[in-house]
């Protein structure tokens, strides 16, 4: 690692040239280094502490997506204006005989009123003909000075709900962004919207998915009318946004659409009504979903997040769906009780993943992902009734 | 439905990009349930989806074997074969109980009636407790000799069919047969019990993640497809090497050889994905459609394409290594040939006069698969006079295993010097996708609780490469005895395996 004197992106490029050439010369053991790049990867930070959050988990990331990765510290209110740049290869621990793989990290630090400076820096780093992706963690990605200046080039934008300042009102602007993210006419691409929070749903909506690949079972999926979502608040601050998404995926996938009033409030509760097509009784008939959202208490080691999802069909045969926590430790109880056919329990393992996890399953998708589109618009019109009802969830 | 053909679920949950399917409930008979490839490769392989959450609630398992066990011992062996043989280890204890919950032990011999009947009992017991609907799967993991009479215990007793609803399947492991005739007695006895679209013939090479991308590197990439043909590749060699020797499986082996225990199924499978046409779709009978034209364009191989060796006392990897003559269960003065090289030809528009080299053996000094297209030489006129006489060709090598990956060899300059060095691109699976790959066992028993046949070998496909090795294996036993030993253990095959390819003024790659 080595800080440069100036700062220009050609002064840049010579310097990542040096470190490989120091890195092929220096490997020991005579063990080639690759040098391996998928994709451009541009992340924000607003400190140092976040920066190296950022950098822990992009070498976390060459695993699976060997990256250029742009790291910039942007401290617009913080001393005299300065850009620093530094660069370093972030390589994999590999095993004897193997060769290395790397990829490699630039970051800016700029301080003052040339943080404005630094997207056009960015411009001119990226390697050539690879996607460009943005990560902007933190509470208002959508507020972010980079966002609009990048738009014209990133072909995804990557956020994490679960920091977000006001989950609740900040739904409606993802959805907004899904929807139109203000690309500039003429562009290329039109950037992609992809939410860690939703990422970190998956396993949730892949144990419920499952029950329904019993055929037998297949058609309960129907004619459910309640949905339990239990979460665990974060630092006891209610956030229903899991909930939300999952009730807006589960209303895209069966065709459930929400009532004119579509939100009640009862304490922590939220309530949400839908009607859906009833099952065999004429082709105009429609039955009411409600979805009841809850924070539970948690155990004290507990983190936050879905804690149950359940799936009920109340009239006529009974059918009753569970996923719950089991523990701490990633284990899930997934339980199926069905009138006429035996209960079906089973312990599954579900370990929470980690956020170089979740942003690798993002940079998976080369595609806008529909399903989370169609939840989040859902979900964001909850949303949207929830701050109209201008009621604060209590904990 | 009984037909094990799958019918499309539509499960609306799954609409999207990350959802994969998961099978249904079913339970899985594993005859043969106490012997090494239970313990060591399929239940570590169903307790890894388990743990994945690629199986659903209910999934079951019956091990039918003869042994003198109970659910809580079969349980806890299979416990420690998981524990000594998962890629995750150790197994976790709350996941574990939960899925030997649903393991459960039969205690029968393969030809006793009454235990077929008591089968099928138990089986409806575990539909009625644990949901799993009628659906089976049969795996045949015992030695060939028994597959006639299970298959044959199974219809007698409707096992060949599942109650309303469900669907039973039947995995064949290797070796289908020892000959051509055999091949096809047991396909007429596997095909008057079971329909071919229930009948999973497993070979586990498929199952590898480099031969699935095999399909995808030629037909999702431009540029390989429109020089994969005669006019550029000069030839094609196909390695599978082994540094074991026969371990403790010589009586078998002995019967077997390499070239039926190699040769028709792992190497044939890696030459007809390497050979095929496009399938005009990706799904079960357009692939082996194409795998079955290729076999069918292969010129009969004369036993004068093929030279054999058997490995003599030596070293590998710095281990002592007794000859296979020494071996437990072989005959001392046996004539089963360890090592296989073989030419052949496909006649069709695509490969004629192109040869294809295939060899595999055990006791070499690495174990490395890989298939390696070899393209033609440039005329080296432009460099005649700089001292660069010697060009190497590319050739583009395909690792199956130890490290799956690919690799490029094409000529460059060397900075500063007038001279031309070969250098490679190399892709490697565990550096581009940090996933580990799934055990081939996983893939493949998915597959098959899934009703995906693809990966699986179709009858016609079987006999096709049988007929093609049959003529060898009869011209090998009318001649003469060989001499063998005739490589020492921890060497690269006999010298006449050398010689055989260097006639042809080529010589095997250097793995």
């Amino acid at each position: 690692m080595s800080t440069l004197p100036f700062v220009d992106s050609a002064t840049i490029e010579g310097e990542l040239q040096r470190l490989w050439q120091e890195t092929a010369e220096t490997a020991t053991g005579g063990q080639a280094v690759t040098r391996a790049l998928t994709l451009n990867l541009i992340a924000r930070a607003t400190d140092p502490a976040m920066a190296e959050r950022i950098s822990a988990v992009v070498r976390d990331l060459v695993a699976s997506h060997p990256n250029r990765t742009l790291l910039a510290i942007c401290r617009p209110e913080d001393g005299p204006p300065r850009i620093d740049a530094w660069v370093q290869a972030n390589c994999l621990l590999s095993a004897p005989g193997v060769p290395q793989v790397c990829g490699e990290q630039i970051s800016i630090d700029a301080h003052g009123a040339v943080t404005a400076q630094i997207a056009s820096l960015i411009l001119a780093l990226l390697a050539p003909d690879l996607p460009v992706v943005l990560w902007l963690p933190g509470p208002a990605p959508f507020d972010d000075p980079l966002l609009p200046r990048l738009l014209g080039v990133i072909d995804r934008l990557i956020i994490d709900s679960r920091d977000l300042s006001n989950p609740v009102r900040d739904l409606g602007r993802m959805a907004a962004f899904d929807r139109d993210p203000g690309t500039p006419s003429g562009a290329a691409r039109r950037a992609a919207l992809s939410d860690l929070g939703w990422a970190a749903l998956t396993p949730w909506r892949e144990l419920i998915a499952q029950f329904f690949d019993t055929r037998p079972l297949l058609p309960h999926l129907r004619r459910l009318d309640q949905v339990d979502i239990g979460y665990v608040p974060v630092d006891g601050r209610p956030d229903p946004l899991p909930g939300l998404l999952v009730a807006g995926w589960l209303a895209a996938c069966l065709d459930w659409t929400p009532l004119e009033d579509a939100v009640s409030i009862e304490g922590a509760a939220l309530r949400l009504h839908l009607r859906r097509p009833a099952v065999g009784v004429g082709p105009r008939a429609i039955r009411l979903v409600t979805i009841i959202i809850t924070p539970v208490t948690p155990a004290a080691d507990a983190a936050p997040g879905l804690a149950t999802l359940r799936l009920r069909a109340l009239d006529g045969v009974a059918a009753d769906f569970q996923v719950q926590r089991a523990d701490e430790q990633g284990h899930i109880l997934t339980s199926a009780e069905v009138a006429g056919h035996p209960p079906v329990r089973r312990l599954t393992r579900c370990v929470a993943p980690s956020l170089a996890d979740l942003l690798a399953a993002e940079l998976r998708l080369l595609s806008r992902d529909a399903m989370f589109s169609a939840a989040l618009q859902t979900a964001a019109l909850f949303a949207a009734q929830i701050e109209r009802l201008g009621e604060a969830i209590e904990p | 439905m009984n037909d094990g053909v799958a019918t499309p679920l539509e499960n609306p949950l799954r609409a999207g990009l990350r959802l994969w399917r998961t099978p249904e409930p079913c339970t899985v008979v594993i005859f043969g349930a106490s012997g090494d490839l239970t313990s060591r490769k399929l239940v570590p392989a169903l307790y890894n989806l388990a743990r994945e959450r690629r199986l659903p609630g209910g999934f079951s398992v019956v091990g039918f074997a003869r042994r003198a066990w109970d659910d809580a011992t079969f349980r806890q062996v299979l416990l420690e074969g998981v524990n000594a043989n998962s890629r995750a280890r150790p197994v976790e204890e709350a996941l574990w109980a939960s899925f030997a919950e649903g393991i459960f032990y039969h205690r029968a011999s393969f030809d006793d009636p009454a235990g077929y009947a008591r089968l099928a009992a138990r089986l409806a017991a575990i539909d009625a407790t644990r949901d799993t609907g009628g659906n089976r799967v049969f795996y045949l993991a015992t030695p060939p000799e028994a597959y006639p009479e299970i298959i044959a215990q199974l219809g007698a007793h409707g096992l060949n069919r599942s109650p309303e609803g469900g669907w039973t399947r039947i995995i064949i492991e290797k070796p289908f047969g020892r000959d051509l005739e055999s091949a096809r007695d047991l396909n007429r006895q596997v095909l008057a019990v079971f329909d071919e679209g229930q009948v999973y013939r497993i070979d586990h090479y498929l199952g590898k993640e480099t031969v699935q991308n095999l399909l995808v590197f030629r037909f999702a990439n431009g540029i390989f497809e429109p020089i994969w043909n005669r006019r550029y590749v000069d030839h094609v060699q196909i390695t599978v090497a082994e540094s074991l020797g026969v371990e403790d499986r010589g009586g078998y082996y002995d019967r077997a050889g390499a070239l039926r225990d190699m040769i028709q199924n792992h190497l044939t499978q890696l030459l007809t994905l390497t050979a095929m046409e496009p399938p005009v779709a990706y799904d079960a009978d357009a692939v082996r459609d194409e795998k079955v034209k290729v076999l069918r364009a292969i010129q009969p191989i004369a036993s004068e394409a093929t030279v054999r060796g058997q490995y003599g006392p030596g070293s590998v990897s710095g281990r002592p290594v007794r000859g296979y003559r020494d071996e437990r269960g072989v005959a001392p003065d046996s004539q089963t040939e360890t090592y296989v090289a073989l030419k052949l030809f496909v006649e069709n528009w695509r490969w004629a006069g192109v040869p294809f080299y295939l060899r595999s053996g055990k006791a070499l000094p690495r174990r490395v698969s890989e298939i390696a297209v070899q393209f033609r030489r440039v005329p080296t006129l432009l460099f005649a006079s700089t001292p660069v006489n010697d060009i190497e060709p590319n050739v583009l090598a395909i690792r199956i295993q130890p490290d799956e990956g690919i690799t490029l060899k094409f000529s460059s300059k060397v900075p500063g010097q007038a001279q031309i060095r070969p250098v490679t691109m190399d892709f490697r699976y565990g550096t581009s996708f940090g996933v580990a790959s799934p055990e081939a066992y996983e893939r493949l028993l998915l597959d098959c609780m899934l009703g995906d046949s693809t990966l699986f070998t179709r009858r016609d496909e079987v006999e096709a490469s049988w007929a093609l090795l049959t003529p060898i294996l009869e011209s090998w036993a009318a001649g003469p005895a060989q001499a063998f030993p005739n490589y020492e253990a921890g060497t690269w095959g006999p010298a006449a395996a050398d010689a055989f390819i260097a006639r042809d003024g080529r010589a095997w790659r250097r793995l």
